[in-house]
């Protein structure tokens, strides 16, 4: 296992920047996600790492070494594909053992090795068989299994789980989790999937257009967003933002009047130099008032009119109109909402965030400054 | 479906093949069945036949001029077949890297192949020619690797190599080609695969390009089996006395003393070695 380093690294295709001045930090063991939309530069700069792709400019260490210039197969690494990209004309114990012959290991590790990996992707009955005569969570299953029998000092993954039915992603993602731990790997994982990324990464990276937005613990990420972007990209359903005026101390929409000394840490004197502001509330930290405990930190919003009931199970999302947006809250199962009823949602003050209008940055805690 | 629907399906399906069927018949059967007739008969130019049994096969395989074509014929195959193929394969590799004007070169390549053999033959001659040829005069007056001018093409064992040299040049696009299309999709990210895994350049080409080209390959290795072994003409303009067994056939048929029956005997036996090798090939090395 080494740490993986990103030093100012660029991309670009003629005049097209794909990444911009990257910078991150991958430590021995740790998990990394990228993550963000189509587009963003997250597979190129995994592809950097691969050496499938040159670097336009900046450098790129494995374990404290440059490698730059080093072609993919001199660099140790390991990788699962988006498509799998098992060898056909191989059957599956050829593959597996494919990388991790060509490495030199000795007869005995690759049989340890080969019966390990079976026996923990649950291969063993199919070892025999040819890729084409797979399901795709199988075929998944043995392109993972190549990736963990080479002993690779970095682990990299290309949305691997993207081409699985709902289910078996859910599935794969625990296995991998659990995979990632029993074994320390460095990981490097490239997924569009915010769910993927809050479960599965040490750290999450959430870059657009070919710049990091965001690096953090997933609870940072989900709790402290920088930007809106970040906010309504992480997290599902998205978070609610509503342009607020602000008069005095209040952030006002519709007939509310938020009391803005009550939100968590916020700087009024930096507030005052603000027309109006966004307001961001995660549609999680809704509750219906009247199962909420009461507490002088929640705000309450009254006559609510519920335009749609979507039933999950144990929660359920309702739709309805905040500040003139759609607006979005989760409720659980002990809420009885129907369709057009008036209601009342509560907010704990101290889960509200505020962005600034203009920057679409987050304005910053007083705590912070 | 039901029966009738199925019935009128299959009737349908009749109907779209009894055209080929019959030219087929015509054309292909017709022709080997009156062959395999005549291969008994001692046939005279005017039609007249006499019932000879197996003569004309025992004749034959006590004729050392048969054994030598066959030998022929076999170094001619051997040399033209692995020539083509690789050749082909070294041309659709380099052809399927990115560089300028490479489509103009794509096309350029299967210009041996659109030609007119008897013009590109004229060609050849031209070039080996012993007294006028740039062949000749490469070797001899600029080069001096050796003092004397030589006749390849007259000479039967050294014009073989230059048939066989020929048949490379005109026919390695065809190869070239069906290499290149296969080449084209074989997915990049097998590559990036293989190089993930520790496999150089080398190793890339060895553990996934050969196995994807497999069936190409073995299907070129048997058109080109079938189509030189009958091949008559190429080698018949170029050097008529290099003497492959379709040339033996022609000239115990059509040419000295003419001898119809025989010529069909040695076309009998052909046809058998050429269905029998391609049926071996078809179940040991393509696995049908």
């Amino acid at each position: 296992m080494s740490s993986v380093i990103l030093r100012n690294v660029n991309k670009s295709y003629g005049n097209l920047p794909i990444v911009k001045n990257l910078n991150l930090d991958v430590k021995d063991g740790e998990f990394v996600v990228l993550v963000g939309p189509s587009g963003c530069g997250k597979s190129t700069t995994l592809r950097m790492v691969a050496g499938l792709e040159d670097i336009t400019q900046g450098d790129i260490q494995i374990g404290n070494k440059t490698i730059n210039d080093l072609p993919p197969h001199k660099r140790n690494i390991a990788m699962v594909f988006q498509n799998y990209a098992l060898y056909p004309h191989m059957s599956v114990r050829e593959n597996i053992v494919f990388g991790l012959k060509k490495s030199g290991a000795d007869a005995d590790t690759i049989k340890n090795k080969l019966a390990d990996v079976s026996e923990m992707l649950k291969l063993n009955e199919y070892l025999d068989r040819k890729p084409a005569d797979l399901s795709g969570g199988q075929r998944q299953r043995v392109a993972m299994g190549r990736a963990l029998a080479r002993d690779a000092d970095v682990y990299l993954f290309d949305e691997p789980l993207s081409n699985l039915d709902a289910k078996l992603r859910h599935h794969m993602r625990t296995e991998i989790a659990r995979i990632q731990h029993q074994y320390n790997m460095t990981a490097i994982y490239v997924t569009h999937d915010q769910i993927e990324a809050m479960t599965l990464g040490d750290r999450v990276v959430v870059m657009r257009d070919g710049i990091v937005e965001q690096v953090g613990t997933p609870m940072d990420i989900y709790l402290q967003p920088t930007n809106t972007f970040v906010a309504t990209f992480i997290g599902s359903p998205a978070m609610n933002l509503i342009e607020a005026k602000i008069e005095g101390e209040e952030l006002v929409f519709d007939n509310y009047r938020l009391p803005a000394t009550k939100i968590a840490n916020v700087d009024m004197h930096s507030l005052r130099a603000h027309d109006s502001v966004l307001v961001g509330i995660r549609p999680d930290f809704f509750e219906d008032s009247t199962l909420s405990s009461p507490s002088d930190n929640l705000f309450e919003f009254n006559n609510i009119e519920v335009n749609l009931v979507e039933n999950l199970g144990f929660d359920k999302e309702i739709l309805f109109k905040l500040g003139g947006e759609d607006a979005k809250a989760r409720l659980d199962l002990r809420s009885h909402v129907k369709r057009q009823e008036h209601i009342s949602l509560s907010v704990d003050l101290n889960r509200v965030l505020l962005f600034d209008t203009s920057t679409q940055g987050m304005l910053l805690n007083a705590g912070e400054v | 479906m039901s029966s009738v629907l199925i019935k009128n399906e299959s009737r349908l399906g009749l109907k779209l093949v009894a055209p080929a069927v019959g030219i087929i018949g015509l054309l292909v059967i017709y022709p080997i069945l009156f062959n395999l007739y005549l291969s008994f008969f001692d046939v005279q130019l005017n039609g007249n036949k006499t019932f000879v049994g197996l003569d004309n096969y025992t004749q034959l395989l006590g004729n050392p001029r048969y054994y030598h074509s066959v030998g022929v014929s076999v170094i001619y195959l051997i040399g033209t077949v692995i020539g083509t193929t690789v050749l082909g394969l070294a041309a659709a590799i380099l052809m399927n890297q990115t560089f300028r004007f490479r489509n103009l070169a794509r096309g350029l390549i299967l210009l041996p192949y659109f030609a007119p053999v008897i013009s590109v033959v004229f060609g050849w001659q031209f070039i080996f020619d012993p007294v006028n040829g740039i062949y000749n005069h490469v070797v001899v007056d600029v080069l001096n690797l050796t003092n004397e001018r030589e006749n390849l093409i007259g000479n039967p064992d050294s014009a073989l190599f230059v048939v066989i040299l020929f048949d490379i040049w005109k026919h390695f696009p065809i190869a070239y080609l069906l290499f290149l299309a296969k080449l084209q999709s074989v997915p990049k990210d097998l590559y990036e695969a293989a190089a993930i895994d520790g496999q150089n350049p080398w190793g890339r080409f060895w553990h996934v390009t050969l196995p994807e080209l497999k069936f190409v390959i073995a299907t070129v290795v048997l058109l080109r089996v079938i189509w030189n072994l009958n091949r008559f003409e190429d080698v018949y303009l170029l050097a008529p006395n290099v003497e492959t067994l379709p040339i033996f056939t022609y000239y115990q048929a059509f040419a000295g003393i003419v001898d119809q029956g025989a010529a069909a005997a040695i076309s009998v036996i052909q046809l058998l070695v050429l269905v029998g090798l391609i049926w071996l090939y078809v179940r040991k090395v393509l696995k049908w």
